[in-house]
């Protein structure tokens, strides 16, 4: 099984002026593809900390003391790491700023391409002056101009003959794709392998309807400047740079590209089960209801085909139907792109929908991982059990309540975190930090009980 | 021991303001010089011989020699025409600035801030016809009323800050109409009128304490601009007579002297700039005091 | 009854700029009766935009209703005889009893010693309680107001209900930032029954906590209640909060109510469409293999849909609920040019002519009808077309006429807002829905 993301042993802390939160303690995580992997736990675990440090998106306060994040075989966090540990003088913020634009700078090729993040509030997360299209039409500008080149130039190429031959594969074959691919891939067409599954997929439409539109896609007249431009972003991967680079001549060049951009976001949109697509990617996000926004976001963090969507709290401002929706589209995405995603709540019982296992934090650590499943009907630690007595539920059951509070992450219990708050408290507990132990098959906890050294 | 406590929780809540506003470097250099300013200007008002001055209303011209002369151990900032000590001039001078600029704020700002304080909270009718009195104040510039009182009232400094205060009060009522209406969508006041409040009271103890605090952040912001459009009035002949210390008018003695005594011209001016800049650090430091997301 | 609110709406008046937007108005609730009997927590759940907040205001009298009436403490023999009022129309005799009762016209002291048995508490903890003054002022603001106790026993009382509610005695002296969510809802809680009122309205007075601290929250709630026997009304998203909470439950739905009944009738034998999705929508592995997943969004209030106001988004409508031609004409043309397009070859063209019927031009009655016929089921709004016949310009369909839902009274005691339960739906679809 391979693995697409890799977190080990993460310390991070924020300066402020109050003292130094110690944010994440030792985080250790492995993610498999195609997998997603649940993160629950009160405010203040930790857990969107987490995301952000997986990201590398960390504000100027932000140090990281030990561990590595191995996402794409690179260490995202290892700047950060080094200054942390290299320099023992003071930390400093403006220097530390300065690690984390440096580190930015490189990161910008890895965002937004491999791993994408999907935010409570899309609101925040769209701009309001353009159009829904265009945001997501922009991303794919930004880190994958060639395919949006290759699209352009297949349609162009392609002859109606060629069309014809692909939809005796795709019924030849019943559907499959890795044919489709391979077809096109010897025809010198890739282009046009995802803009035909992509019509072949929906349901909305009638089979003759689709048959017809994928007939349609060729030759597509081309001016010759246009040619000539993708053409180069073909090769050369991105636009030649005295093309982008000249003011005028450079909106003009990135026209094509957009373009097709807006086609790909209307393909992502209707996979996105949107209804009326064509009239959504012309809408601004203020038009846009919050599931619909919520939606939109999703499409965008799905432009590039990323390894890796972290979403954080995505449905949380939604409504409960709405929420239903989008938990829905999750596990749709989940089949059809073949991407794993971490997905980041404080409900457990949004969690057990849509994930394969899932992690509890508590003070910046994770304290449980197990399968979906088995973290409900066998849970371990006392935090997961209490988690889980906490939900109140349709069926009446008495909710069990526990005193006191997360803990002040300034001044971070010793030992286990969650000691002070724990029925099951032993000397142990106090002095030392538990080890993840193995209790079964893919279930690991962190917990003295079930360690053997309690003496 | 609950009021000592609480005495506590004041005092670290005090610290930690002061410890965001000093992290400001920028805004504790504006404390410095606005405390310089205004220590300058008390010592002016009740004690000028400590510095060794004796006329502190008055320019001493010296007719003998009135051709400006460079800085010198005499005259450590140079002289003026006609042959007016610049050193002890501005320190003069700022006591009159300062005051008339404090008044200027101040009646702007409280006829202001009642006017719009009031206005968003009696809302609805009379709101739309403050708001658009408001409008119409707003839009008349400060320097043709300025013209227009000192042709019809005569020129005196009293009649320009006059002046000055009618076209200003409009910036403040604007300012605290938004913050009541912001203050207002809180919903502690729906708190309130639930916990039977009446409206008066919820007046004066829930949004005058919340929407004064930034309106006194923007009289500090605007006592610099407005000190530089005072000194502008006098820069261009507004002032009455021919020797009272300002700012403004001692920039304009060294007007035409600019090419042969550049200092008479630059030093007036650069306390001007000093002070205003000086008081922009000091407000941005503030916000930072009162902002809570800031204190973070 | 402790409250009782009859026929109660707000209608939110739109600011237009001129001539555009004049005169539209948000109708945020329309038409809601409720009662609230002494010492019961009655919950009121919808999503966001459904008008369960503004409810709540107008319970408390912090806005003023279009119409309608809210009585406060009213004897159960006055409540009947004014219901029995409003049906026969006698308007003074309802205006005698409402001068009485009614909490919208108090005024001055009344209304002060109405506040004393009202209380609230808000949803958002960071909002609701002044950034400028202490945790006493603020728990003491509500009986100094009402003039409940003088100053000094206020104060008194201030640290007893601080430990009522579980904080330490020194948070009087604290600020609102120096504490956490968890402990400002409990502030906000104990200014809400400081007066020991008769009435408390919570406006989601979880939603803004962690799982952990929120059944803190809810089992002090239980505890309060026990204690002094305080009606509540429990505004919620959440419906598991009202099903661990509440005695009755009302769910709404743009500005309407659409069921109501006692809890365990409502939530775990629901009867509403709404309902039924609203609950299978409730996140958990249980209730993931029956889930009926609401198509669309909650509908746009300044324009609400005619009929029942689910029907564009219920998986049961039928040809009476509300269906325009609008609708019907965009699902007919999404289907012609989409599933049916082979059918059609896409050169159909529908088009809506008046309310209630569609023009459809380059095709026949029968390929339409057949089209009909078989996607009624999955295609609610076409259960409403009650005619197809070819005229020269075309094919023209007209739809049934609509009837608007009022609350219905089930055998079990539940009201529900549906057409398949108005009696005229019942006796003659008996046996079909039965079968169901």
């Amino acid at each position: 099984m391979s693995e697409v993301l890799k977190v080990k042993e993460v310390k991070q802390q924020f300066y402020t002026r109050r003292g130094i939160y110690k944010a994440l303690n030792g985080i250790e995580l492995e993610l498999r593809k195609g997998e997603v992997f649940g993160i629950a736990g009160e405010s203040g675990s930790g857990k969107s900390t987490l995301g952000l440090t997986i990201m590398g998106l960390l504000p100027r306060n932000a140090s990281v003391t030990s561990g590595s994040v191995l996402l794409d075989g690179k260490d995202v966090i290892a700047p950060l790491r080094e200054y942390a540990t290299k320099s023992n003088q003071k930390f400093n913020f403006r220097r530390n700023e300065n690690v984390i634009k440096k580190m930015n700078r490189e990161l910008s090729t890895i965002r937004g391409n491999k791993v994408a993040m999907v935010f409570q509030d899309p609101m925040t997360s769209l701009n309001p002056v353009l159009q829904v299209g265009y945001q997501v039409a922009e991303t794919m500008l930004v880190h994958q101009p060639r395919t949006l080149a290759m699209r352009r130039l297949a349609r162009a190429n392609a002859k109606r003959s060629d069309l014809n031959e692909a939809l005796k594969v795709l019924r030849a074959t019943e559907s499959d794709e890795k044919a489709l691919e391979d077809f096109f891939r010897n025809k010198g067409l890739e282009g046009l392998t995802e803009q035909v599954i992509s019509i072949w997929r929906r349901k909305d439409l009638a089979d003759a309807k689709k048959e017809k539109m994928i007939l349609s896609l060729h030759s597509e007249k081309l001016s010759w400047f246009d040619r000539f431009v993708l053409n180069a972003v073909k090769e050369k991967g991105n636009l030649p740079s005295w093309l982008s680079k000249t003011p005028i001549l450079s909106r003009y060049t990135r026209r094509v590209l957009l373009k097709e951009g807006y086609l790909k976001a209307l393909e992502l949109l209707s996979t996105l089960e949107v209804p009326n697509a064509d009239k959504v990617i012309r809408m601004y996000p203020h038009e846009l209801s919050g599931g619909m926004r919520q939606r939109i976001v999703i499409a965008i963090a799905l432009a590039n085909n990323p390894e890796l969507v972290i979403m954080d709290e995505p449905t949380s401002a939604l409504d409960v139907t709405v929420q239903a929706q989008i938990l829905e589209l999750v596990r749709h995405l989940k089949v059809k792109f073949n991407t794993s995603f971490i997905f980041i709540s404080h409900d457990l019982s949004v969690l057990s929908e849509v994930c394969d296992r899932i992690g509890i934090m508590y003070g910046g650590r994770i304290v449980e991982i197990a399968p979906t499943k088995e973290i409900f009907d066998n849970p371990m630690h006392p935090y997961t059990k209490f988690l889980i007595a906490a939900i109140p539920t349709l069926e009446e059951k008495e909710i069990q309540e526990i005193g006191g509070a997360v803990p002040d992450m300034r001044f971070p219990p010793s030992g286990c975190m969650f000691h002070p708050r724990c029925p099951y408290i032993m000397e142990i507990c106090r002095e030392r930090v538990p080890d993840m132990i193995q209790v079964s098959k893919d279930h690991y906890v962190a917990c003295f009980l079930y360690s053997g050294d309690n003496k | 021991m609950q009021q000592e406590t609480a005495e506590a929780g004041r005092w670290e809540n005090l610290k930690l303001s002061i410890s965001v506003f000093m992290a400001n470097k920028s805004a504790v250099v504006g404390l410095i010089i606005v405390l310089v300013y205004l220590i300058d200007a008390l010592i002016m008002q009740f004690d000028p011989m400590l510095l060794g001055i004796h006329h502190p209303d008055v320019l001493v011209p010296n007719f003998l020699n009135p051709v400006p002369l460079p800085p010198s151990p005499q005259h450590i900032l140079g002289t003026t025409y006609p042959g007016i000590d610049l050193l002890t001039s501005i320190l003069k001078a700022i006591r009159i600035d300062l005051a008339y600029s404090f008044f200027v704020v101040a009646v702007g700002a409280s006829v202001g801030a009642v006017i719009g304080i009031v206005s968003a909270w009696a809302s609805g009718m009379f709101d739309e016809v403050i708001m658009r009195i408001t409008d119409i104040v707003f839009s008349i510039p400060y320097l043709i009323l300025a013209l227009a009182v000192g042709f019809i009232l005569g020129r005196s400094l009293w009649h320009m800050s006059i002046a000055l205060a009618i076209t200003w009060w409009p910036l403040y009522a604007r300012y605290a109409r938004s913050q009541t209406l912001s203050t207002k969508e809180y919903t502690f006041i729906e708190a309130a009128k639930a916990a039977g409040v009446g409206r008066t009271t919820i007046m004066f103890r829930h949004i005058l304490p919340n929407v004064l605090p930034p309106i006194f952040i923007q009289i500090s912001l605007d006592l610099g601009s407005i000190m530089v459009i005072f000194s502008t009035l006098a820069f261009i002949g507004f002032i009455p007579s021919a020797n009272i210390p300002e700012l403004g008018y001692l920039t304009s003695l060294g007007l035409n002297f600019v090419q042969t005594a550049p200092w008479a011209l630059i030093f007036p001016g650069l306390f001007i700039t000093i002070f205003a800049l000086a008081v922009n650090l000091l407000g941005d430091g503030l916000r930072d005091v009162i902002d809570p997301r800031r204190r973070g | 009854m402790i409250v009782a609110a009859r026929r109660l709406t707000k209608y939110f008046q739109l600011k237009g700029t001129g001539i555009v937007g004049g005169g539209l108005s948000l109708k945020a609730v329309d038409d809601i009766s409720i009662d609230i009997k002494e010492g019961s927590i009655v919950g009121v759940v919808g999503e966001s935009g459904s008008g369960k907040s503004t409810l709540g205001r107008l319970l408390m009298a912090l806005l003023q209703p279009t119409s309608g009436q809210v009585l406060f403490d009213i004897p159960d023999d006055v409540l009947a005889e004014y219901d029995k009022y409003i049906e026969t129309n006698q308007a003074d005799k309802c205006r005698k009893i409402e001068e009485e009762y009614s909490i919208f016209r108090s005024k001055g002291k009344a209304m002060k010693e109405m506040r004393k048995q009202m209380g609230m508490v808000f949803q958002d903890p960071y909002s609701s309680l002044d950034p400028r003054m202490r945790v006493e002022d603020i728990i003491t603001e509500p009986m100094l107001a009402t003039g409940y106790l003088d100053p000094e026993k206020a104060r008194k009382r201030c640290l007893e209900l601080l430990d009522e509610v579980g904080l330490p005695r020194d948070f009087a002296f604290r600020y609102p930032h120096e504490l956490s969510g968890g402990q400002r809802q409990r502030v906000a809680l104990a200014r809400g029954i400081s007066t020991l009122p008769k009435f408390l309205v919570l406006d989601e007075p979880t939603s803004a906590l962690d799982v952990s601290v929120q059944a803190q929250i809810l089992s002090l709630l239980k505890k309060i209640r026990s204690r002094y026997n305080i009606s509540m009304l429990l505004i919620t998203h959440n419906i598991a909060v009202i099903a661990y909470m509440a005695d009755f439950v009302n769910v709404m739905y743009a500005g309407k109510v659409m069921e109501s009944g006692v809890k365990r009738d409502v939530i775990l034998n629901p009867t509403h469409p709404y309902t039924i999705a609203l609950i299978s929508a409730v996140p958990g592995r249980a209730r993931m293999r029956q889930r009926i997943i609401l198509q669309g969004d909650p509908p746009n209030l300044v324009f609400p849909p005619s009929g029942c106001r689910f029907h564009p988004r219920c998986p049961v409508a039928f040809e009476l609920c509300g269906w325009t031609a609008d609708e019907v004409a965009t699902d007919l043309d999404y289907l012609v040019q989409g599933k049916y397009y082979t059918t059609f070859q896409g050169n159909t063209q529908v088009i809506p002519k008046d309310a209630l019927s569609i023009l459809i031009k380059g095709t026949n009655s029968i390929q339409l009808s057949e089209m009909i016929a078989s996607e009624r089921e999955k295609m609610r709004s076409l259960m409403s077309i009650a005619n197809i016949k070819d005229t020269e310009e075309g094919v023209l369909i007209s739809l049934s006429h609509f009837v608007t839902p009022k609350m219905y009274n089930l055998d079990n005691g539940k009201k529900v807002s549906c057409l398949l339960y108005s009696p005229e739906v019942m006796a003659t679809q008996k046996g079909a829905i039965s079968g169901n």
